[in-house]
Formats: structure tokens, C-alpha cells, sequence
């Protein structure tokens, strides 16, 4: 697969090539199924506390926890 | 632009129009030519809900209408035209609702059979969800089996029907906030069921006759639909199914194939279409499609159902709710499959047309001139064989006339929250971050969800369309689901390249960096609870607000035509999200309701609804509501970027 570039300008004007974007040929055959990356119920319960830290972790500091409340 | 062009902008919708007139069948394009709404019900100033009726209290034509003349626009009973334009529209929203629960209660009963292995074909395919479920419901997970965890979940979901009293389970995933406001208003739903049966009690003759009760009482009514029964509905569907991650899929009535038995499902739940899917690579079924003549047999999806199965396995979808007749036209479905909501009953009639026998499923939804074969979730495999088999042995019967159109476009659906939380940054750095920080720097300008139906009265796909690509255009990200992802499919939306093409250049910047599309699709309509969730993970992440109501976002439903879209409406509205509907509204029958529900909700429930047919002008109100939220917000300025160096934090720490 080909790099494929673009021309652009820089904040002092000048010209340069930049990489644009790639695509691979041809279409997806499978799904991307990323949920098999946790193999175990340790590792799905960690991705949950982690990622869906949300709603199950107490320890970050989103809108809701945040230090000094709005 | 001949009148059929008109119709839609679907160029596999107009061929086949123009083949269904030269067959001389009827269809609901004609019916919508013959046949004009009632003015007075379509304002919702008509009120049958008692013998002395029905009585019609329509608005005047003409505006100054004096107090004395609208003290007599009442009923009989003296429901003044606010009251019965309250009730009907409330009605609409216990309709929608109970759809909506209903489907999710036979979703709970199968997942709970499941769970204790009574179900042969069934399984719970996503382990991971089951976890995140049992989390909210307060299942203990610990090292139990699967199946233990299960059966707890699957008991916690269908009693979350009758609850009497209390909150259902998924409430507590809503913003704080917005938790607050339901609770201070008193529109917290206590349980699904009663919800709605009391919305029918309150709007029955000589109940509740005040237009402001009764619409927070639907409020709350819809609530329990969207962060209820719909929930409920995509999660445990979810972790039977598994949770929708990227899939390629095609799309339009140029899926259906000349040389394969064509059969398509078609309707909501995704429990038979799911054994199809599984029952239709058996070697028996391909080799009885062999035995007839036939190359295989070719499963295409239709409305919900179609989403449901695109979304998990990416099965081609023939089309949205406008082309259902369509499909049988092109005279190359052997069977049309249907089990509940958004099923014409005309399907019969243009099925006698051609040679296409229609299959009902559903022990609750039969058609006049239709073949039962009931869908029996203990017998599923078999049931699901019986069906593939109708269809086979009526391949032999088709006609001379079939045409399939070739149209056909590819799409990249299955963008559940997590998975849009998983793409913004992988295993170990999941987060909605990317996201906030894009709205927050102006390169993305807001959110929208654009869902809902088709609409005959208007262009087939037109308003959806013209309104998404105008939000993109302005680099407003667009999440959509049902009818309305259709449409964006077939217009070619649905794919990373669209980015570049359609999206303005910050939006497609983003759209590129993440390798996503400018147009999200999330699912089926159920699935607009994943619309909700990725409202609230944007949110909880920080840095846009304490609630769903201060996020730069708006929603739209430009070609709705059914009641579950008055349900979802009202619960996003009553989520704190600005809603605009489109081709009609059901209460310019009172302006007071009106006034209530496209201005004062928004001092009470911090959402509220608007109407604008015309789709660029619906967008432009959604964006301006979008930048009126991102001032509120401070962040409709760029601001100056400042380097700090050591001798600056330094001065930043002392003080």
C-alpha cells in the first residue's frame, strides 16, 4: 500500500508534504471484535472498573467527582 | 422531476414505484396520494375517549380568538382543547412505551430461560456485558458461574415490569443531576407497567384534566421507556447476541439475489432473526435450496429486525419502513418474515401481487391473509427451519416479472457506547476524553442523534438526509439509529470516507484520526438507550457540564410517523435534550401545550421539543441551540494557547 501525501502550509508559509490518510484495499471481511480482547472474568472486570470507569470506578475525577463541585 | 421522483431519493425506491404502477399494485405511495389526514386529528383536537363523543375542538383558523369563543371549544364533558390535545398526546406516549417494554419483557423472559438453559439455540454470547448488567443490578459476581449470575440478572430484569414502587434499576446510571431534577419534579418512574397504566388512567374520560399534569405525567411514563424498558432491551440483547462492535454490511433492495432464495425478516425483536442467521448455513437448508434450483438461501433484513442482525452479524439490510412493500414488488422475496411493530398490513395485499408468502411470527401480531408459523422460543431451531423452508419451497413459484434493482451501498455500522468508548483509546485508555476535548476545542461543535421513521406524507429519506449532511457539514457529529440510519446507509453516510466528503474540516479531522464515520449507527429504535449512555459517559468524563441538558446536543426526528417515536422524543426532551420533530405535530390543536412543550419544559425538565419540517431550517435551530449551550459553557471562543514555562508554574504553584 502506497503512501499517499498532501500538500499543506506551515505557520510561516511554507510548503510542505504531509501524509494523508490510508486506506487499505479492498472491504472488511470480520468484525472488529475488540471484547475478545478480555480473555478472563478478571480482565472483563478490570476493562469495566477501567473503562467504563463511569459508572463503576471510584477513583478518577469526572464531572461528578471532581474536586471542588461545579 | 416526474411525481414519482417526488416520492422519495431513493433511486431503488423510485424503480421499483415505477414497477409496482406498471403491475398495477397499489402501494402506500398511492394510498398517501388518495387519502389526505384528518386536520382535526392531526392537530390532536379530536378527543374519542367516550360515547358521547368523539368531539372536535379544532384550533380557529384564524388568529384572535376571544376568550368567550374558546370557552366554548370544548367536549361535551367540557375537556377544553388543551386537555384533549394533553391526552392524546400522552396516549402516544403510553403506546410507544408499552411497544417498546413490551418487546423488552419478551426479551427478559427468553434471556431468563436461557440463563437456565430451558432454551435449545439460545446462549449467552457476551460475558462481559452480563458483568456490566449484573453491576447495575447489584448482582453479586464474585466467583459464581455464569449461570448463576445470570438467573439473578434475568429475574432482577422482569421484575423490573411490575415494580410498584421505587426506581428502576437503570436510573442510577443517569447523570447525578439530571437524577436530582427527575426527583425534585416528582417524575421518576416507579416501574415500567404502572407507568404506563396509569398515563391510560389518568387520560380516561373524568381523570386527569389538567394539560400540565398530564404531560409530566407522560414524562415520566416515557422515562420509563427509554432508561427502562429499551434499556432493558439492548442490554440483555446484548449479552445474548453480543455487544455491537464494527462490522461491515450492505445495503438497499439491490441485496436481494435472482438466483437465491430471498427471504427477509422483518419487524423488532431479534430473537427469531437471530436462529435464522445461526439455522440458515445448515447443510440442509442449502441443500433443499440446491434441490429447487436455487444457488442458496440469501437472508436479508427489513426495518429493526434488519439493525439488530446488521449491527451483530452484518447481514444485508433490503431497506427502511417505506420499502417494505417494495421488496415483495421487486417479485424475488419468497418469503417475507414479520413479527411485531412498523409491519403494514398491506404487506398482505401486494404479497397476492407477486408470488411472496408472508410469514407471521408473533403469537401478538397476526395479518388478515397471512401464513402463522409462531415463533415458540423452546423450539426455536426448528421453528426458525420451518420458516427457511417455506420460503424455499416457494421459490418455484415465482413469476416472470422480477427486477431487482442494483442498487446497493456499503456501510460500517456497530457503534454501541462501548464501542465508541473502546475506539476514542483502545484497552487501556478507554475514554469519551478524545471526544469532550474535541467539542471542548471547537473542532467537533456539537452532538446530535438523528432516529426515528419514514414518513409517506413527506420525500421517502429527504428530511433525514438534507438534516444530516447539513450537522455534518457544520461539523456536528450525528449518532442515528432505525429508519433514520437506514436512510444514511443507502445515501453512503455510513462509511469513514463520508468524512472527508461530506463532514466540515474539523469533524472530518477527528473522523480521520479515529478511522470513524462522520454518522454513527447505534441500532435499532430499542437502541436509542445507547444514545442516552453515550450522552451520559460525555457527561460523567467531564468538562461539558453536571448534565445532559448543559451538553452541546440536540435530537431530531424529521420523518417520524409512529408512536414509539413520541415516546422517545418525550424522554429525550424530559433527559434534558432539545428535540425537533418534523412532517406534523400533534398538538398545534392547543397553544398552550404547545408553549408548554417547546418552551416552558425547558425551565423544569431542561429539555424541550420543536418542530420544523423543513430540514435545513430544523438544522439550523439545533445548531443554534448547540452554540447557545457551548456559550453557556465558554466555549464558543477560542482561546489564546499559552505555553507556560518552569518560572510560570512556579508562580502558579506559589499562589
Amino acid at each position: 500500500m502506497a503512501d499517499q501525501f498532501e500538500e499543506k502550509v506551515t505557520f510561516d508559509g511554507k510548503k510542505v508534504k504531509v501524509l494523508g490518510p490510508t486506506f487499505e484495499d479492498g472491504k472488511p471481511e470480520t468484525p472488529i471484535n475488540w471484547r475478545q480482547k478480555m480473555r478472563n472474568r478478571d480482565e472483563m472486570l478490570a476493562y469495566l472498573k477501567t473503562g467504563e470507569r463511569y459508572w463503576f470506578s471510584e477513583e478518577w475525577f469526572g464531572s461528578e467527582k471532581r474536586k471542588t463541585k461545579a | 422531476m416526474s411525481d414519482l421522483e417526488k416520492k422519495s431519493i431513493d433511486p431503488a425506491t423510485i424503480k421499483m414505484l415505477k414497477k409496482a404502477q406498471a403491475d398495477g399494485c397499489e402501494t402506500i405511495f398511492d394510498r398517501a396520494e388518495t387519502m389526505k389526514p384528518c386536520p382535526i386529528g392531526a392537530e390532536g383536537s379530536c378527543c374519542k375517549n367516550c360515547a358521547m363523543g368523539p368531539c372536535r375542538v379544532p384550533a380557529p383558523k384564524k388568529k384572535g380568538e376571544t376568550a368567550a369563543e374558546k370557552t366554548k371549544r370544548t367536549g361535551l364533558c367540557g375537556a377544553t382543547a388543551e386537555t384533549i390535545s394533553a391526552r392524546n398526546f400522552a396516549r402516544m406516549v403510553a403506546a410507544g412505551t408499552a411497544a417498546h417494554s413490551d418487546h423488552a419483557r419478551g426479551i427478559s423472559e427468553v434471556f431468563l430461560a436461557t440463563a437456565k438453559g430451558e432454551v435449545p439455540g439460545f446462549q449467552l454470547k457476551d460475558e462481559q456485558k452480563l458483568y456490566q448488567v449484573a453491576m447495575d443490578f447489584g448482582v453479586e459476581i464474585g466467583d459464581r458461574s455464569i449461570k448463576d449470575i445470570a438467573v439473578d440478572v434475568g429475574h432482577k430484569a422482569v421484575a423490573e415490569f411490575g415494580r410498584q414502587e421505587g426506581e428502576p434499576l437503570f436510573i442510577k446510571r443517569a447523570p447525578l443531576k439530571r437524577q436530582e431534577i427527575w426527583r425534585k419534579l416528582g417524575i421518576t418512574p416507579r416501574g415500567i407497567d404502572r407507568e404506563v397504566v396509569e398515563l391510560m388512567h389518568r387520560t380516561h374520560m373524568g381523570v386527569d384534566q389538567d394539560y400540565r399534569s398530564l404531560l409530566m405525567a407522560a414524562a415520566r411514563c416515557a422515562l420509563a421507556d427509554g432508561w427502562g424498558g429499551s434499556m432493558i432491551s439492548t442490554e440483555l440483547q446484548d449479552i445474548l447476541f453480543g455487544n455491537p462492535v464494527p462490522v461491515f454490511g450492505q445495503i438497499n433492495l439491490g441485496v436481494l439475489k435472482k438466483d437465491e432464495v430471498n427471504v427477509v425478516i422483518h419487524g423488532h425483536e431479534p430473537l427469531l432473526p437471530e436462529i435464522m442467521a445461526d439455522v440458515v448455513h445448515d447443510p440442509d437448508i442449502q441443500q433443499a435450496a440446491k434441490a429447487v434450483g436455487a444457488k442458496g438461501v440469501n437472508l436479508a433484513g427489513m426495518c429493526c429486525s434488519a439493525n439488530e442482525i446488521l449491527m451483530r452479524h452484518g447481514i444485508p439490510v433490503a431497506g427502511n419502513f417505506l420499502q417494505q412493500e417494495l421488496a415483495i414488488v421487486t417479485g424475488a422475496v419468497d418469503a417475507m418474515v414479520v413479527d411485531v411493530q412498523c409491519e403494514m398490513q398491506s404487506l398482505a395485499q401486494v404479497a397476492k401481487c407477486y408470488h411472496t408468502k408472508l410469514i407471521t411470527t408473533s403469537a401478538k401480531a397476526k395479518i388478515d391473509g397471512a401464513t402463522h408459523i409462531e415463533f415458540e422460543e423452546h423450539n426455536a431451531p426448528n421453528v426458525a427451519k420451518k420458516i427457511l423452508m417455506e420460503g424455499i419451497q416457494n421459490f418455484k413459484n415465482r413469476k416472470p416479472n422480477v427486477e431487482i434493482p442494483s442498487d446497493t451501498a456499503d456501510q460500517v455500522v456497530g457503534f454501541s457506547h462501548e464501542t465508541i468508548n473502546y475506539l476514542l483509546g483502545g484497552v487501556f485508555r478507554a475514554s469519551y476524553r478524545p471526544l469532550n476535548d474535541n467539542i471542548i476545542n471547537g473542532r467537533i461543535r456539537g452532538i446530535a442523534g438523528v432516529v426515528g421513521c419514514n414518513n409517506a406524507r413527506v420525500t421517502h429519506d429527504d428530511p433525514n438526509l438534507t438534516l444530516i449532511k447539513e450537522l455534518i457539514k457544520n461539523d456536528v457529529i450525528v449518532l442515528v439509529t432505525g429508519c433514520s440510519a437506514m436512510a444514511c446507509g443507502k445515501a453512503g453516510l455510513l462509511t469513514p470516507e463520508a468524512a472527508r466528503q461530506y463532514a466540515g474540516a474539523g469533524l472530518a479531522s477527528v473522523c480521520e484520526a479515529v478511522g470513524i464515520p462522520p454518522v454513527l449507527h447505534m441500532g435499532s429504535c430499542v437502541d436509542n438507550s445507547r444514545i442516552l449512555m453515550a450522552a451520559t459517559a460525555v457527561v460523567k468524563d467531564g468538562g461539558l457540564g453536571d448534565d445532559i441538558s448543559d451538553l452541546p446536543a440536540a435530537g431530531a426526528a424529521l420523518e417520524w410517523m409512529s408512536e414509539k417515536a413520541v415516546a422517545i422524543g418525550h424522554y429525550f426532551v424530559a433527559s434534558g435534550v432539545f428535540t425537533v420533530f418534523g412532517t406534523t405535530w400533534p398538538t398545534t390543536g392547543s397553544e398552550e401545550v404547545t408553549k408548554l412543550l417547546f418552551e416552558e419544559f425547558e425551565n423544569t425538565v431542561k429539555g424541550k421539543w420543536g418542530f420544523e419540517p423543513d430540514p435545513i431550517k430544523a438544522a439550523k435551530l439545533m445548531i443554534e441551540h448547540i452554540d447557545k449551550k457551548r456559550k453557556a459553557l465558554g466555549i464558543d471562543k477560542a482561546r489564546e494557547r499559552v505555553l507556560f514555562d518552569m518560572a510560570k508554574r512556579r508562580e502558579l504553584d506559589a499562589a
